[in-house]
């Protein structure tokens, strides 16, 4: 894993209030984003945080010094 | 290299005390919380919409007064004898104090919890608020006063332990923690005289029937005298444990000891002066004390800012400390799978939330938009909601272990449970935000009407009632699984391998801090000047004008006499005939 578990489900809880503030932020341009899209939206966070969180953890460069 | 209560037996056991008595009163509040949400969007109507201000009061009552202060006073306790090294001086005298307040408490629950009853004759529906005319049975008042004069013993007790330990350390600066707790408890002294000549002079003597009137004007006015500063009352040990735990927790120090002094001290210069910014739609104040009003608040953005800073750049240090690196890369070397740390980060984080939309409540004139609506209550959830409660509740899974010498009974489940209340916080304070801008009102059991509909900007106002309920239940969730984790903590095996009670000496230390910040004459009597610079005209003008004890008007509730009831009749006839 890229990070700890902890650091994953804090990453999800810490998407739900941009996800949801997105779609008053939205508004204010004029883009209604319905409460579905919204829900799509959401999951589809969550799954590329967990996709992202669990691919193998970059390899370091090896020192050619 | 030990825990707390292998140093402070005794004190442990007071320390526990007053957190369990914070306990039971979350488990009260938060199940009247969970009511009160489902009852005002239409999910669930248990009770009826009559005893909406009774499920009110005991939410409020139990969740800002007794939650917090019990925790307050647990957590200062710990502060003080940690940070001086030595035991209280009576313990005796400390749980006298406790004593005090637990008694204090069940006299003040009687009257609002019985207003459930119909039976017996006492109430005490007056919200967390109190003041005029709604009017509760004496022995709320009664109840008050001895849980607030508890805390006075109590702020009395670490001020002896101070005074003992400056005479063996005469050239020593104060501790930090004690120097948070200190200053706190002056403001406290300061404030809550509003509250001590409110109840005494006027609301406890109106109740037994003694003056006939009171100036309703007048108990606001003292009781937002003391409503604002007990915020910071609320704050204050919150922020003791983003300063000195916070960093513990991620690994590193507190950056800077002198700027934690200058926002104490702040705190306790400005938290009084601003009451009256409560008031800003009452009539008999006029607009120039108000504005003073509106600029002593913007100021008190300035320590909360310092307070943003000296904790994050202490973080960063710790996670440094810990190999990371980048500008937020260094993020992700903090310990997230401690609940401890990631209840109080997130809390913070909410608070950061809190604070701007406390700036709109702050500012005069765009306060009016917002006023009495559910907004307000969506803010204060930010606060003394989150950044306060999920605070404490973090901090518990730190303390509770060191004051029982048990190890916390399930940390996945810890770390769920501060992560589910920032969710569930989420929801609920962000739909609650969205209500008030567009009017619905706060403090209504039933915000439906009848051809008349609220028109949201984005969704529909069923959606925002559904998110506030959502995020209602998750709170409650949240709420039984702290409970029930520090329930199972209290009946675990003893264990030897506890984490130390040592605070790490911060970066730039009290030798780098000017002297006079610890002068606390000085910043006491600068406080109380303040406080009459601010408040001496209004509180003035309103006597004058409405007199101690007019213009009067009825109580509430109304007691219905025979005659009263008789006078309605002939009324209602007499308006029927014209």
């Amino acid at each position: 894993m890229r990070i700890s578990r902890g650091a994953l489900l804090v990453l999800i809880a810490m998407s739900v209030p941009i996800v949801i503030e997105l779609r008053t932020v939205a508004s204010f341009v004029g883009i209604e984003v319905p409460l579905s899209v919204t829900l799509a939206l959401s999951l589809l966070v969550v799954v590329a945080l967990v996709f992202w969180a669990t691919l193998p953890p970059k390899q370091e460069p090896e020192s050619t010094g | 290299m030990s825990a707390y209560i292998d140093d402070f037996p005794e004190e442990a056991a007071v320390i526990r005390a007053a957190f369990w008595s914070s306990f039971v009163a979350l488990a009260i509040g938060a199940f009247f919380g969970l009511i009160q949400t489902l009852h005002r969007t239409d999910i669930v109507r248990i009770f009826d919409s009559t005893d909406y201000y009774t499920i009110l009061t005991a939410h409020g009552v139990f969740m800002v007064i007794t939650f917090t202060i019990f925790f307050l006073v647990g957590v200062f306790t710990w502060a003080v004898t940690t940070s001086l090294d030595r035991g209280v001086e009576s313990l005796r005298f400390t749980w006298s104090w406790y004593l005090l307040m637990s008694l204090g408490t069940v006299f003040t629950a009687i009257p609002i919890l019985a207003g459930f009853v119909d039976s017996i004759d006492m109430s005490a529906d007056v919200l967390f608020t109190f003041y005029a005319p709604l009017q509760a049975h004496p022995l709320f008042y009664i109840g008050l006063t001895m849980f607030v004069i508890g805390t006075w013993l109590a702020g009395a007790d670490w001020f002896r332990s101070w005074w003992a330990w400056k005479s063996e350390n005469p050239s020593e600066r104060i501790p930090l923690p004690t120097f948070m707790v200190l200053t706190t408890m002056i403001m406290w002294y300061i404030a809550t005289l509003g509250i001590a000549v409110s109840i005494l002079a006027f609301l406890l003597p109106w109740s037994l029937g003694l003056v006939e009137t009171v100036n309703p004007l007048l108990t606001r006015t003292l009781f937002w005298y003391f409503g604002h500063p007990v915020v910071y009352f609320w704050l204050m040990p919150a922020y003791l444990m983003w300063y000195t735990l916070l960093p513990k927790f991620a690994g590193g120090r507190l950056f800077s000891d002198p700027l934690a002094r200058v926002v104490f001290v702040l705190f306790l210069l400005l938290s009084t002066p601003v009451g009256i910014h409560h008031q800003y739609l009452d009539p008999g104040i006029s607009e120039g004390f108000k504005f003073i009003a509106m600029t002593n608040t913007m100021f008190l953005l300035l320590p909360s800012l310092l307070t943003a800073f000296t904790v994050v750049a202490s973080i960063e240090h710790g996670a440094r400390q810990r190999g990371g690196e980048g500008y937020f890369a260094w993020l992700g070397a903090l310990p997230w799978r401690e609940p401890a740390f990631t209840g109080m980060a997130l809390a913070g984080l909410m608070f950061a939330a809190g604070g701007f939309s406390g700036m709109i409540n702050a500012g005069m004139n765009i306060n009016y938009l917002i006023h009495n609506t559910l907004w307000v209550p969506g803010h204060f959830h930010l606060t003394v909601g989150t950044a306060v409660a999920l605070t404490f509740m973090a901090g518990a899974y730190w303390l509770m272990p060191q004051v029982t010498g048990k190890p916390l009974a399930s940390k996945p489940i810890a770390l769920f449970q501060t992560v589910l209340w920032f969710v569930g916080m989420t929801f609920m304070s962000n739909a609650m935000h969205r209500a008030g801008l567009l009017g619905i009102p706060r403090r209504t059991a039933e915000p439906q009407y009848e051809g008349f509909e609220f028109q949201a900007a984005v969704g529909s106002v069923a959606e925002l009632d559904a998110q506030v309920a959502i995020g209602g239940t998750l709170l409650f969730v949240s709420a039984v699984l702290f409970l029930w984790n520090m329930l199972i903590t209290s009946f675990n095996r003893p264990t030897e391998t506890l984490p130390s009670n040592v605070i790490p000496e911060p970066l730039s230390g009290s030798d780098d801090s000017p002297a006079v910040l610890d002068n606390l004459k000085l910043w006491t009597l600068i406080a109380i000047v303040l406080v009459v610079l601010a408040y001496s005209l209004p509180l003035a003008s309103i006597v004058d004008r409405g007199g101690l004890f007019g213009p009067g008007g009825d109580a509430f509730p109304v007691r219905l006499s025979p005659t009263l009831v008789a006078q309605l009749l002939v009324d209602t006839v007499q308006e029927g005939l014209r």
